[in-house]
Parts: C-alpha cells; sequence; structure tokens
C-alpha cells in the first residue's frame, strides 16, 4: 500500500453553537511516530476523528495525498484509528466479542494481518470469545493495540493504547511499537497522558490546547529550547529579558520561569549568574504549556 | 551499551557519547562492528531516527564507518580521536565548573590547587 502524507488545512469542528477545534493544520509525514498530547478535552479525539473520516469537518479539509478521506472508502482503508473502547453501547452493555471486532476490521483494512493478530492475541492473553462488556480497562487497551498494529495501515491512529495498562504492559506496548515501526516503516500517531515514558519514542510531538495546535516540533528539539531558569527573583528577570515566557512562579524571593529560545542563547545568558537553568522534561514541559498559570504567558 | 538515559541532555547526544564510552572501554574494538540503529533503538526504548541521530553523528565526527550493506564499524584511531575530542571539552566542562563551584565556596587558588594535588594522588 501507498504511504502518504495526512493533513488537515484550516479544519474546524463544533458541536452545535460549540467550536472545538479552531482551524487545525497540521501534516502527518510517512514513516514517523508522532505523539499527539492534550489536556482532557483538549479536542484530542476530535482531531483524531477528523482526520479519520469518522467525524465529518465543519470547516477546512482533511487529505490523505491528495484525496479528500470524507465519504472516501479507498483513502480510509489506508488510515486505522483505533479508538478507546466502551464496555457499553448506546443503553446497554458492549455484546460484541473481541472476535467479532477482529473480523470487522480484517474486512475493513485490507492490509489486516490475521498471523500477526493472532500472535498479539497470544502474547496478551486475550480469550477472543470474551464479551467486550467484560473486559477490564487493561485488556480493553490490549484490544485496540491488537487492532491497530493488525491492521498493518499505512498511517496508524491510537488513541490512548495505554490506558489502564500496567507498567510491564506498557514497556512491552512500546516494544511492540518499535519493533513494527522497524518492519514496516508505517505511521504512527499516538494519543497518551503518560509522557515521560513515552517521549522518547517519539520523533514528533504535537500539543493540542483548547482546540489549537500550541506546538509542534521534533520532540527533542522541542525539549532544547524549553528551559526552567530559579534563583533570586531580579537575578532570574535579568537573566530572561527578553525571551518568550511560558510560564513563571514565585515563592517568597525566588522565582521559577520557563522560557522558550536556543540552548545557546540561553547559556549566554545566564553565564556567570546565581541562577539554575535546566531542561525540562516532556512532562513538564506540556504542564509549562498548557498549564494557564494565573502569572503566566502563552503565547504561540 | 548499557546506561540509562537521563533528561538533561538530547538523547541522541547520550547515545554518541555511550558509544564513545563503550569504545574507550574496549567493548567495542577498532574494526569491530557497532550495534544497529534499530538494535539501538529497541534496547533504549527510543525513536529510530534518534538513534540513527546519535550514530551518524558519530560517523561525521569519523569515529564510526559505515560499511554498505553491513552496518557501523569502529574506526581505525578512534580511541585516540575520542580521547582528543574529550580533551577539547573537558576545560569547558569540568574545569570551568570547577573554578565557578570554588568561587561559590570562597575557595582561593592556591587551595584549590592543594585539592587538585591531593585528589591527584589519591586517584
Amino acid at each position: 500500500m501507498e504511504h502518504k502524507t495526512l493533513k488537515a488545512q484550516g479544519l474546524v469542528k463544533a458541536y452545535g453553537k460549540k467550536q472545538v477545534l479552531h482551524g487545525i493544520n497540521i501534516e502527518f509525514r510517512p514513516g514517523c511516530i508522532y505523539g499527539l498530547i492534550g489536556r482532557n478535552g483538549a479536542g484530542k479525539t476530535t482531531l483524531l476523528g477528523c482526520l479519520t473520516g469518522q467525524l465529518r469537518p465543519t470547516g477546512g479539509q482533511v487529505l490523505y495525498g491528495e484525496d479528500l478521506v470524507w465519504e472516501n472508502a479507498k483513502a480510509l482503508e489506508n488510515i486505522c484509528f483505533s479508538r478507546e473502547m466502551s464496555t457499553t453501547f448506546f443503553a446497554g452493555p458492549n455484546t460484541y466479542k473481541i472476535r467479532d471486532y477482529m473480523r470487522a476490521a480484517r474486512a475493513y483494512y485490507p492490509g489486516w494481518d490475521e498471523e500477526y493478530a493472532q500472535k498479539l492475541v497470544a502474547e496478551f492473553g486475550l480469550n477472543v470469545k470474551k464479551q467486550i462488556s467484560k473486559l477490564s480497562k487493561g485488556m480493553l487497551s490490549m484490544v485496540t493495540i491488537v487492532l491497530a498494529l493488525a491492521s498493518r495501515a499505512p498511517v496508524t491512529i491510537l488513541d490512548e493504547p495505554v490506558a489502564g495498562l500496567d507498567v510491564v504492559a506498557r514497556q512491552r506496548f512500546y516494544d511492540l511499537l518499535l519493533e513494527d515501526f522497524e518492519q514496516t516503516g508505517r505511521t504512527f500517531v499516538v494519543s497518551t497522558h503518560i509522557l515521560d515514558e513515552a517521549s522518547p519514542i517519539f520523533e514528533e510531538v504535537v500539543v493540542l490546547d483548547e482546540g489549537n495546535i500550541i506546538a509542534m516540533d521534533n520532540t527533542d528539539h522541542l525539549l532544547s529550547v524549553l528551559h526552567q531558569v530559579s534563583g533570586l527573583e531580579d537575578e532570574v528577570d535579568a537573566a530572561v529579558e527578553g525571551m518568550e515566557l511560558i510560564s513563571s512562579r514565585k515563592t517568597g524571593r525566588s522565582k521559577t520561569v520557563v522560557v522558550r529560545c536556543e540552548e545557546s542563547l540561553l547559556q549566554r545568558a545566564v553565564a556567570g549568574r546565581p541562577v539554575d537553568a535546566s531542561r525540562l522534561n516532556l512532562q513538564n514541559a506540556f504542564i509549562a504549556l498548557t498549564g494557564h498559570k494565573e502569572d503566566s504567558h502563552d503565547q504561540k | 551499551m548499557n546506561g540509562m538515559l537521563n533528561e538533561q541532555t538530547s538523547i541522541y547526544l547520550q547515545i554518541a557519547q555511550m558509544m564513545e564510552n563503550d569504545i574507550l572501554r574496549g567493548i567495542y574494538q577498532e574494526e569491530e562492528q557497532v550495534p544497529s540503529t534499530n538494535e539501538l533503538a529497541r534496547q533504549f526504548r527510543i525513536n529510530p531516527a534518534t538513534a540513527a541521530k546519535g550514530v551518524n553523528l558519530l560517523v561525521e565526527e569519523g569515529i564510526l564507518y559505515k560499511k554498505r550493506g553491513i552496518g557501523m564499524f569502529v574506526s581505525t584511531g578512534a580511541v585516540a580521536a575520542i580521547r582528543q575530542k574529550r580533551k577539547a571539552a573537558f576545560y569547558e566542562d569540568y574545569v570551568k565548573t570547577l573554578v565557578n563551584e570554588a568561587k561559590n565556596l570562597h575557595i582561593d587558588k592556591a587551595e584549590l590547587l592543594e585539592m587538585i594535588g591531593k585528589a591527584q594522588s589519591e586517584g
């Protein structure tokens, strides 16, 4: 199957009068693992729904290569969106079995790899005859992982694949993801709230905040331009003067700020000053970018 | 390669550094093959592009070289090249930091030199 770029241009999504996505521009190029991060309610699942033709955009467009994805079965068979599963279905319990989902996926995705699916099912110790309503949170995640990986779709999107998994199972998921990526080189988009352990897996990271993309960068580059500087208030203010302020916090005489600037610039600015400068990990970078602290500025 | 990754330096730089450490320690000797980027990616659970960036840094510096279709190898003279490079960084990374901290603690030059002499004779 051909691997193409999935992109959204000026994507707007509203539910009634409430606008959830405010004009998103984004590109997912072939052969890259993307992390999509955002707080609850930021619009992640809505964005993924629009990207995969499950939700109709209110404005703008979503393209796979040159083709619109909305109601385009030919384009959509290249894109797998493995959603978080629910144990309920409309009003009642979800009585479908794991194997029903696998059968549906087999029919839908031309690249479906049944042997691989069976291998994953065995590895996770899933019983395919079990009803979805009877599964634990962790098992539901395992099912979404099986469906996503075995789809072998050129663009595979996993929404919260590690929710409810214990640390060993999560590590196993990252191993499987890297193993698959090594073999297929397909595009993965993974949304997660467990940032630090996933951060080294993501080549690129997209930060969604209140329906806008506030950062979209190579993960390592993003982390190399965000710096935490702390010390005596006047010294900190003098050191970071003129830099883009992301967040700031005061405790007595001490002040801690997060700024965005090139690493070399920061090194020069703090050299010889009695302040501490350090990098942030992805989790702390995310908190600074989306925390909306009282005296913080959020700039694009 | 068995190190742990930290969060204060770019991962690709850490990969390059760990590879250099292993070459200095003789874990990988000159003209021997080193792990592939995919092996490194799996071992450290990092993106293969990041592992490749670390390896390519060492290729650019002539510490590793690529044998087409086989993999990456340690160059002849790699050990000497790594030592040379680290000596250059030693002043910036260690000596300046040392002097700076000495200043914070009001340790004067004579006392600092005496401490260095002591540490050398103990080491």
